[in-house]
């Protein structure tokens, strides 16, 4: 169960990764690697914790009816995810200050925090089903990177996409790794992690039908 | 609305049925086409080179893709003994599956593709006027659709086989495997399922990357493709479906066998590292596919020559002799049922030789091109994996076990089917000894004497099968019971 305190820590920690995001943005904005693998994970990350605090104090966000099985907010992820991987968008943060607060905003509230409150009332097939889903095409966009014969951002130049191509190999050769080792070394038995977070030892579920 | 929902293991008959159903009518249907186009080798037919190549492609995509239903069917019916699975998980698999089929099948006969299952890269998009890119898109969307349908049914077969033993590992049978122990020890139908619930996953998981790519560089070709990496990425999802289709079948051994010896399959030590090293094997084995590639790197085609080696151990010291020695001084009653599934083992388990044969980079560079090829991997599918899908099809609407009876028919079907099946696959090794191409339409003089004999045989193996498949459907009505 989550403490006070825990609380506590979780929205100061939401908060360290926003002013961090924002106190270093030239930094990370100026290699597509940090910029795309670093500060806009960290934001999404920013917003899943705002979003636990915020289903502390007001329970009914995360039962919410409209978001039944989580349908809802995994689709608001996903237009918010397609959104932010198209190059013109990144490209549009780098020259223009409205999008890049945009982007500050929408990237938590859009994708981290609606991610937060629907993926564990998603079906565990379904969470599967994008996890694999997410494996297969960070493999084919390490392809596209890699192999696209011109420069996709006119902010970043062709090795710098290549570079990105070549980590979002590593990312899914990473997370394969991860997600997959845990579904053979959990330790309690009976929980696979976020993968399959509510399934019990005696075999059954639990999550929204 | 957040609520638990419980069930209890049960097999799900009506819906295994269908599938087998399916399954063995494309068999009898795939298999039709294969004599059409040995007919036409044998120069006994007059068949256009173009729609020889389309029924090529989709006899291969066919049977592979049948195998891997029929396997998955069985799979599904026996994980439901010990499992509680969600079962319209299994009719979105069967929807997907159908989509898949659909999509494939017009893509041959409307579209004109004829590229062969395996899809290869440039094939697919440089077809010389054969067909335009909807047909091979279309082919590859079928892909797809299968892919997404073998993927959601196994990450419920995943799921309910970790929520049941509490992590993979220990449905893998892994503490029994590295441990020694016995304490809560799965079922081999587990550890099976498990295996190959990893290792088809991932390879279903590289087989999406490859051919959104593929399609990708079908409309965009100047996003280009390296050539030796889908290769690679292909023959990985290949060689692993392919596979994991008689690792899911040879399941219904394990689960009725049992019920003819009155001896129980049991979960050993031994057992459990043979499938843990299958787990490994079978996805490390598949650079023997692309030992003529020669700028493969050197320490890969070695691998895959060395664990061709390692990976027939497992299957032929563990299965094989186990069944054996269960089959050995038991008080067993044939029937239909058990005779196709302990052929279904030989099959698998002769099959392997002269696939191991093919497997050494030196018998390899004068074979790999020749019917050798299609001779040993139609053994251990036609006399292995296929004869154990007809096996549990027989078993599965067996109906009483004291009145079931090993009857005329039965004893015709089953040895016209070993004659047939036995009979073409060895004129393939025959004629790959004598260094007849493959997946060539018009053969010269010298090799139709070949053709034609296999012909012969083809056309026995299809009478045989057929009545394994009437016999089943006459049978629908009822369900096994022990």
């Amino acid at each position: 169960m989550t403490t006070g305190f825990q609380r506590c820590g979780e929205f100061a920690l939401a908060l360290l990764l926003l002013l961090l995001c924002a106190a270093f943005r030239r930094t990370l904005e100026a290699d597509p690697v940090t910029h795309m693998l670093v500060q806009l994970p960290a934001l999404a990350w920013a917003g899943w914790l705002f979003a636990g605090v915020a289903s502390v104090r007001r329970p009914r966000l995360e039962a919410a009816p409209t978001n039944a099985g989580g349908g809802a907010g995994l689709l608001i992820v996903f237009f918010g995810i397609v959104f932010w991987m198209l190059p013109r968008s990144i490209d549009g943060a780098l020259t223009s200050p409205e999008i890049e607060a945009a982007k500050f905003l929408t990237v938590p509230f859009l994708v981290g925090a609606p991610l937060r409150l629907s993926w564990y009332r998603a079906h565990p097939i379904l969470r599967g089903f994008l996890l694999s889903n997410a494996l297969s095409m960070l493999g084919v966009l390490a392809w596209l990177y890699m192999a696209a014969p011109i420069r996709v951002c006119n902010s970043y130049l062709v090795e710098d996409q290549q570079r990105l191509g070549l980590a979002f190999l590593l990312v899914a050769l990473s997370l394969a790794a991860i997600w997959g080792g845990r579904l053979f070394f959990k330790p309690d038995g009976g929980s696979a992690g976020d993968l399959l977070p509510d399934l019990k030892a005696n075999g059954s579920t639990s999550y929204d039908t | 609305m957040s609520m638990t929902s419980t069930a209890a293991p049960s097999p799900q008959t009506g819906a295994v049925k269908v599938a087998m159903l399916i399954s063995g009518a494309v068999f009898v249907l795939m298999m039709l086409v294969g004599v059409l186009m040995r007919a036409a080798q044998g120069d006994l037919l007059d068949l256009d080179p173009a729609l020889f190549y389309q029924l090529m492609t989709a006899h291969g995509a066919g049977m592979v893709g049948t195998a891997g239903l029929s396997g998955a069917a069985i799979m599904w019916y026996f994980l439901g003994r010990h499992v509680a699975l969600t079962r319209w998980v299994f009719h979105i698999f069967l929807a997907l599956f159908l989509l898949g089929v659909v999509l494939i099948l017009g893509a041959i006969f409307l579209g004109g593709f004829g590229a062969g299952w395996t899809f290869l890269f440039p094939l697919p998009a440089i077809s010389g006027g054969a067909w335009d890119l909807g047909a091979a898109a279309a082919f590859l969307l079928g892909l797809v659709s299968i892919g997404v349908a073998f993927l959601l049914f196994y990450l419920e077969a995943g799921r309910a086989m970790i929520s049941a033993y509490g992590g993979l590992g220990n449905a893998l049978g892994w503490p029994l495997a590295f441990g020694g122990s016995t304490e809560n020890a799965p079922p081999p139908t587990i550890i099976a399922a498990a295996t190959v619930t990893v290792f088809n996953t991932l390879g279903i998981v590289v087989g999406a990357a490859v051919l959104v790519v593929s399609l990708i560089n079908l409309y965009l070709p100047e996003f280009a493709v390296d050539a030796l990496l889908a290769k690679n990425m292909i023959f990985f999802f290949g060689h692993v479906f392919i596979n994991a289709s008689i690792y899911m079948a040879v399941i219904a051994v394990y689960e009725v066998v049992p019920e003819y010896t009155g001896r129980p399959w049991k979960s050993s030590r031994i057992f459990a590292l043979a499938w843990a090293s299958t787990l490994l094997f079978v996805m490390a084995v598949y650079p023997h596919h692309l030992l003529q590639d020669l700028v493969m790197p050197g320490w890969m085609l070695i691998m895959g020559q060395v664990i061709s080696y390692l990976s027939g151990i497992p299957l032929l010291a563990v299965t094989a002799f186990s069944l054996i020695v269960y089959l050995k001084g038991s008080d067993i009653r044939w029937d239909l049922a058990a005779g196709l599934l302990v052929l279904g083992v030989a099959g698998w388990s002769v099959g392997s030789v002269p696939a191991i044969m093919d497997g050494m980079i030196s018998v390899n560079k004068v074979m790999h091109n020749t019917q050798w090829v299609p001779g040993h991997f139609h053994i251990y599918l036609l006399l292995g994996e296929v004869a154990m899908a007809f096996g549990f099809m027989a078993w599965l609407v067996r109906g009483d076990v004291a009145q079931s009876r090993f009857t005329t028919l039965d004893r015709l079907g089953i040895w016209v089917y070993i004659a047939g099946a036995g009979g073409f696959t060895l004129m393939f090794l025959i004629s790959g000894a004598l260094s007849v191409p493959r997946r060539w339409a018009v053969h010269m003089e010298d090799w139709l004497t070949q053709d034609r004999i296999a012909t012969g045989f083809a056309v026995l193996a299809v009478l045989g099968a057929l009545i394994f498949v009437l016999r089943f459907v006459g049978g629908l009505g009822r369900s096994s019971k022990a």
